[in-house]
């Protein structure tokens, strides 16, 4: 007598059953009970209803010491695969923490370098959730080696195709440096982020810290500046993480989408003729020009909390996704440092990676002096600026709406670091340093000797003020191309950016560039 | 003379014919567009007291607030309703720039390494 054979289609829609329960139904009410959603729930709500083709889902471990033949689970801890969101292509992965903490194994490095390959190849975007305890200790090297896998493929997609990391849970040790790696990192909730984690840390030099205090959301998008934005939970990451990708194009080769303009393209805001204060040591909110500018409710701050001196972030003018760079004068005066450096540096090279046209927004002061800044290697950073404007080859506009002192004005958008365009405000103050400093430089001796110095000294400042402190001097020598009033700021920038939108630059053939680090 | 005659006669029939033809097609169509109205008038009456009975103001505001919430939600998505093109369509509008990007991606390359 023999014994039945399985119906074969049964035997996959069980084990395919299986692969859907990820851990299990008992992990899965942990999972929830901790307030996260499961790998698939998170897809659901990331992609297009009906959207996601997953691929690997019976994908198994073959290592059996440790136990860990008992612990087979279809898809070993991860779901990969493609979607579509706002109908347009992307591959995704999400790390199951349901199976084994969602540890990372070799069988979740083949998944995800899988769909990176046919990413890249495709030329479509990759998003991933991470939700994972860490490298799968019981498979020792493999494990390691399986990270290794991940990173060389996170960096030759780097620049090709957007790269984006949500960080939805844990992210441990070397799993840090796959999001790092790309292009953006969103964290959620609870989520944390560190190479070594408290206990190691108490064990090494004794200092107690909690998960979050050692890397949650507040402080990589606040300290660090690893993290480019947070959410509260879960839903509201997925979601920021849809909005970015609204901004970015599907590849190096093609433009970000382009929306049906609502906005008139020709609305001037009165209000920004009168958002300069006369006062000039008075802040002003520089979004509050950046709103008025650009199309309604469009503009997406990245990293608002870390370096607050600077502001990047996308936004939307006549439809058109742009990149907006600039000095935020409401802190610290708008003054560059190390880390606006950074942040600033970085979000040029997406920006031109990704074809954004960038348009930057100056009111400086100059570099944040003091020696902290230049023990920590101001100079280096500050460099990044120049390097990064001067290798962009997208439309590059700027606006200089008060202060361009010194070096600042050099490096934030002047016409030698390849600016197509430069508009000033009548409120511009192009020169190379404040008054007061210039004048103790320039007249050190006729205040010296001068009947009443004091006198003498603010009567020379007026006259250095008058002379350097306006616009019309650099309008004289072609450093800005217009001077224009406030107001007209949107309808000359849409302009502006409908004679670039064809630009095409090509710097000379080099291997790589050697950008200051 | 006789020609003439027969002239104006086929000439007035002809006419006549036309004029008469589109007077027909004029009364036709004022039947038609009065036959339409009452129908148009009877669903906006009938339309009115499902809003007065049914729809709290409040609760008419809460929608159009949701729905252009919702239709400010799908602009930031740049969900297909909201784009004006296909993303990368407007690329190959312009051989210019298809051609400067491809040269632009490939500056890695070395001199004459076609």
């Amino acid at each position: 007598m023999t014994t039945p054979t399985p119906d074969p289609l049964q035997v996959l829609r069980e084990m395919r059953s299986r692969a859907v329960l990820g851990g299990g139904t008992q992990r899965i009410e942990q999972q929830h009970a901790r307030g996260k959603l499961t790998a698939r729930e998170r897809l659901a709500l990331l992609l297009d209803e009906g959207s996601f083709q997953e691929f690997g889902a019976l994908a198994t471990h073959q290592v059996s010491q440790f136990g860990l033949d008992k612990q087979r689970f279809p898809g070993d801890g991860i779901v990969t695969g493609f979607g579509k969101i706002s109908g347009r292509r992307v591959a995704v992965f999400a790390q199951d923490f349901t199976v084994l903490g969602g540890s990372f194994s070799e069988v979740q490095a083949h998944k995800i370098s899988r769909i990176q390959d046919l990413a890249l190849d495709s030329g479509i975007p990759l998003i991933g959730l991470n939700d994972s305890g860490g490298a799968r200790i019981q498979e020792g090297v493999r494990s390691l080696a399986a990270y290794g896998e991940v990173f060389v493929r996170n960096v030759m997609a780097s620049g090709v195709i957007p790269q984006i990391s949500l960080i939805l849970g844990p992210c441990a040790g070397g799993a840090v440096y796959s999001p790092a790696l790309t292009d953006f990192i969103i964290m959620a909730g609870d989520s944390c982020m560190f190479l070594t984690g408290p206990d190691v840390i108490q064990a090494v030099t004794g200092e107690q810290v909690s998960a979050q205090e050692l890397g949650g959301p507040e402080v990589h998008t606040g300290r660090s500046g690893v993290a480019h934005l947070s959410a509260a939970t879960e839903g509201a990451a997925l979601t920021l993480a849809k909005q970015l990708l609204a901004y970015l194009p599907q590849n190096n080769n093609e433009d970000p989408p382009q929306v049906r303009p609502e906005d008139p393209a020709t609305r001037m805001d009165e209000a920004l003729n009168t958002l300069i204060p006369a006062d000039e040591s008075q802040p002003y909110d520089m979004r509050d020009a950046i709103d008025a500018i650009f199309d309604r409710d469009s503009f997406l701050e990245l990293q608002p909390q870390f370096a607050p001196n600077a502001l990047i972030g996308f936004a939307r003018l006549d439809g058109h996704s742009v990149g907006i760079v600039a000095n935020q004068p409401a802190c610290m005066s708008g003054v560059l440092n190390i880390d606006a450096s950074d942040k600033i540096a970085r979000f040029i090279r997406i920006c031109d990676a990704f074809n954004v046209p960038l348009l930057t927004f100056v009111d400086c002061p100059g570099f944040l002096p003091g020696t902290d800044q230049e023990y920590g290697g101001v100079i280096r950073h500050g460099a990044k600026i120049i390097y990064a404007y001067c290798e962009a080859t997208v439309p590059k506009v700027s606006i200089v709406t008060r202060k361009a002192m010194g070096g600042a004005y050099v490096a934030m958008g002047s016409k030698q670091m390849r600016t197509d365009l430069a508009f000033a405000w009548p409120t511009a103050q192009i020169a190379v340093m404040g008054a007061a400093p210039a004048v103790r430089v320039l007249y050190r001796d006729q205040v010296r000797t001068a009947a009443d110095p004091a006198q003498r000294e603010a009567e020379l400042v007026a006259e250095y003020r008058e002379q350097f402190f306006n616009p019309y001097r650099a309008a004289d020598v072609g450093q800005i191309d217009e001077v224009i009033e406030p107001c007209e700021t949107r309808p000359r920038l849409v302009r502006a950016l409908e004679i670039l939108r064809t630009k095409v630059q090509q710097n000379p053939p080099k291997k790589h560039g050697l950008s200051p680090t | 003379m006789d020609n003439l005659g027969w002239g104006l006669q086929i000439t007035a029939l002809g006419m006549g014919l036309v004029f008469g033809l589109l007077a027909l097609l004029w009364g036709l169509l004022t039947l038609v567009q009065r036959w339409d109205r009452p129908a148009v008038a009877a669903s906006r009456v009938e339309a009115a007291p499902a809003a007065e009975e049914g729809m709290d103001p409040a609760l008419v505001a809460a929608i159009v607030t949701a729905a252009l919430a919702h239709r400010a939600h799908r602009r930031r998505e740049a969900a297909p309703a909201m784009r004006s093109h296909w993303p990368g369509s407007q690329l190959y509008a312009s051989r210019w720039v298809a051609a400067g990007r491809a040269r632009q991606n490939q500056s890695w390359q070395r001199r004459g390494r076609g």
